[in-house]
């Protein structure tokens, strides 16, 4: 389709939203030059930054030494954006369809509100992945955030439905108030996760640092849902998770309800 | 037609449209996702009396279920939507839900959708957990084993229902060899089952009878202990009668198992006591589906 390649790093941080495979496709180059995106706030035309190369990837290439470009994937619908280089902050945010490869690490709130789609991060994230948005009650709602490396504090705060694998490590607060849907963390997490969890599943590959007071422990089971998640998360992540049905429970939040659970893989 | 030795009656078997889907449960071991596959789909010969016909379809490896453990494919099939949810709820709600290990899941993808673990999660009693993985959904409720895995919906399937054949020979032992034989050429069959007892029937009916309550009754004309006295279908040297009885997925599927099981009747042929092939029917009026046996076996 397209690729657009970043001339220099910019003095100030570019808001790309609306710069999405489904509003560039069938346009002419020239057309695509002249869209607009916004430098610390100030408009200018997307070739000010730019080199706009046409291509038959069918699909949206931005090429970025900087990881100063925030909302790449912003309110994607449908088609495929490969960022190659670091994104900056809230990508993906509001996302419904489609698929976002970045191909670097992620900044802050990557994936809040997100609906639908797939967003892989082969990189780092930041903190407040699959967040909800700036206002909103719930975070994300749908779809699968893939990451490679580790993440940031508050992985999941507030997410409603949906899945996110990590292999790496994730900070603290990780499913934080979490409604439901399922993290999986491969390299553990920091301290106090699950901590206002109502329903939903965290399930770790190490024992957490710490957990909140409010879990109880419900003992070493064997569920088959694990075989069934083993071999979806297989086809998104490799290895993420091993091929056991066994994990000690935890169910809690005891002061939100205790429906959810903490899964520590045996 | 004579095939080796056999007679082929000029003669079809009358099917019918029936609803159906295909389930897959899977447990620790294949043995306990048979002992809960013989449960739920026995007592399911004939839709008269039964609610709905059904039967284990295949065995199935840990490479081809959804949770990487052994597990059987079942089909069953009943005369209307509404019947066809009520047995299925019933049967897994009764027999794979109780039965240690086992999990449950949609073998088919329809147009319409039939509840397979969405009402039987109540019985979680509010402990019960939904799972969405990759846009299908999972309930996950508690049992006294760990949890029992049910996918939230199953397929509905327009399929057709009631194929059949018959087959004579010259004594009853004869008769369910060259059956045992269809019945395994059957199951070799993706999407038909044979749904009686060993996948065969003594039982031959026809429609209506002498007691008003009886909607059928049996086959007086294909009794060989009633030759003397009722209008007979047998010839002298036929003693005994077996019927194949087959629901399948589409017609193609019908067309193919019958195919396979009169052709292992056939490779018996006269030297095994084999006499003749023929079909159960109505005159033709009441099913859609007609499978002339002479046009199979072409």
């Amino acid at each position: 389709m397209t690729t657009l390649t970043l001339r220099s790093v910019p003095n100030g941080r570019v808001d790309m939203t609306g710069i999405l495979p489904e509003t560039l496709a069938g346009r002419r180059t020239e057309d695509i030059g002249k869209q607009i995106v916004h430098l610390a706030g100030s408009p200018l035309m997307l070739d000010d930054l730019f080199d706009v190369t046409p291509d038959e990837t069918g699909m949206l290439v931005i090429r970025t030494d900087s990881d100063r470009l925030d909302y790449l994937g912003q309110g994607m619908r449908t088609g495929k954006l490969r960022i190659d280089g670091p994104a900056g902050h809230y990508a993906a945010q509001a996302m419904t369809g489609g698929e976002i490869d970045i191909r670097g690490d992620a900044g802050e709130g990557a994936a809040n509100g997100m609906k639908g789609g797939l967003l892989r991060i082969r990189g780092n994230a930041g903190d407040w992945l699959g967040a909800a948005l700036i206002g909103d009650r719930a975070g994300m709602a749908g779809g699968v955030v893939a990451v490679e490396g580790d993440v940031g504090d508050r992985l999941g705060d507030r997410m409603r439905r949906g899945l996110i694998l990590v292999r790496g490590r994730a900070g603290d607060a990780c499913g934080a108030r979490l409604l439901a849907g399922t993290l999986v963390v491969a390299g553990g997490c920091g301290s106090q996760p699950g901590s206002g969890l109502r329903r939903g599943s965290l399930i770790l590959g190490r024992r957490p640092e710490s957990l909140p007071s409010s879990f109880n422990d419900s003992g070493r089971v064997d569920l088959s849902y694990l075989g069934l998640l083993h071999r979806h998360t297989e086809s998104l992540l490799p290895g993420l998770l091993p091929a056991t049905t066994h994990a000690y429970r935890y169910m809690g939040d005891l002061a939100f309800g205790g429906k959810g659970e903490i899964l520590v893989l045996a | 037609m004579i095939i080796n030795g056999v007679f082929i009656d000029d003669t079809y078997a009358e099917a019918f449209g029936m609803k159906a889907t295909r389930i897959v449960i899977t447990a620790d071991n294949l043995t306990w996702a048979r002992h809960a596959a013989n449960a739920a789909f026995g007592f399911a010969t004939s839709v008269i009396a039964c609610g709905c016909e059904a039967a284990i379809e295949c065995e199935l490896s840990p490479a081809d279920t959804p949770d990487g453990r052994p597990g059987v494919a079942g089909l069953l099939f009943a005369v209307s939507t509404k019947e066809l949810a009520k047995q299925l709820e019933r049967r897994v709600g009764q027999c794979v839900l109780t039965c240690p290990t086992t999990a449950v899941f949609a073998g088919c993808e329809g147009e319409e959708s039939l509840p397979l673990g969405k009402n039987l999660r109540y019985f979680g009693d509010g402990w019960q957990m939904s799972k969405l993985i990759a846009g299908r959904r999972y309930w996950r409720i508690p049992v006294m084993d760990g949890e029992f895995l049910a996918e939230e919906s199953t397929g509905l399937l327009r399929s057709v229902g009631g194929g059949n054949f018959l087959v004579l020979a010259r004594s009853r032992g004869q008769a369910l060899a060259a059956c045992e034989a269809a019945v395994d050429a059957i199951a070799r069959v993706p999407g038909a089952i044979a749904p009686f007892p060993g996948g065969v029937v003594r039982s031959g009916s026809k429609v209506g009878s002498k007691y008003k309550a009886l909607p059928a009754s049996t086959n007086d004309a294909f009794c060989p202990t009633l030759r003397g006295v009722a209008k007979t279908e047998l010839t002298p040297d036929t003693d005994a009668v077996l019927e194949i009885v087959i629901d399948a997925v589409t017609d193609a599927d019908m067309r193919v198992a019958m195919k396979a099981g009169m052709d292992a009747v056939c490779g018996i042929g006269a030297a095994g006591g084999i006499v003749r092939l023929s079909a159960g029917n109505y005159g033709g009026k009441l099913g859609q589906f007609h499978y002339r046996l002479r046009e199979i076996l072409a």
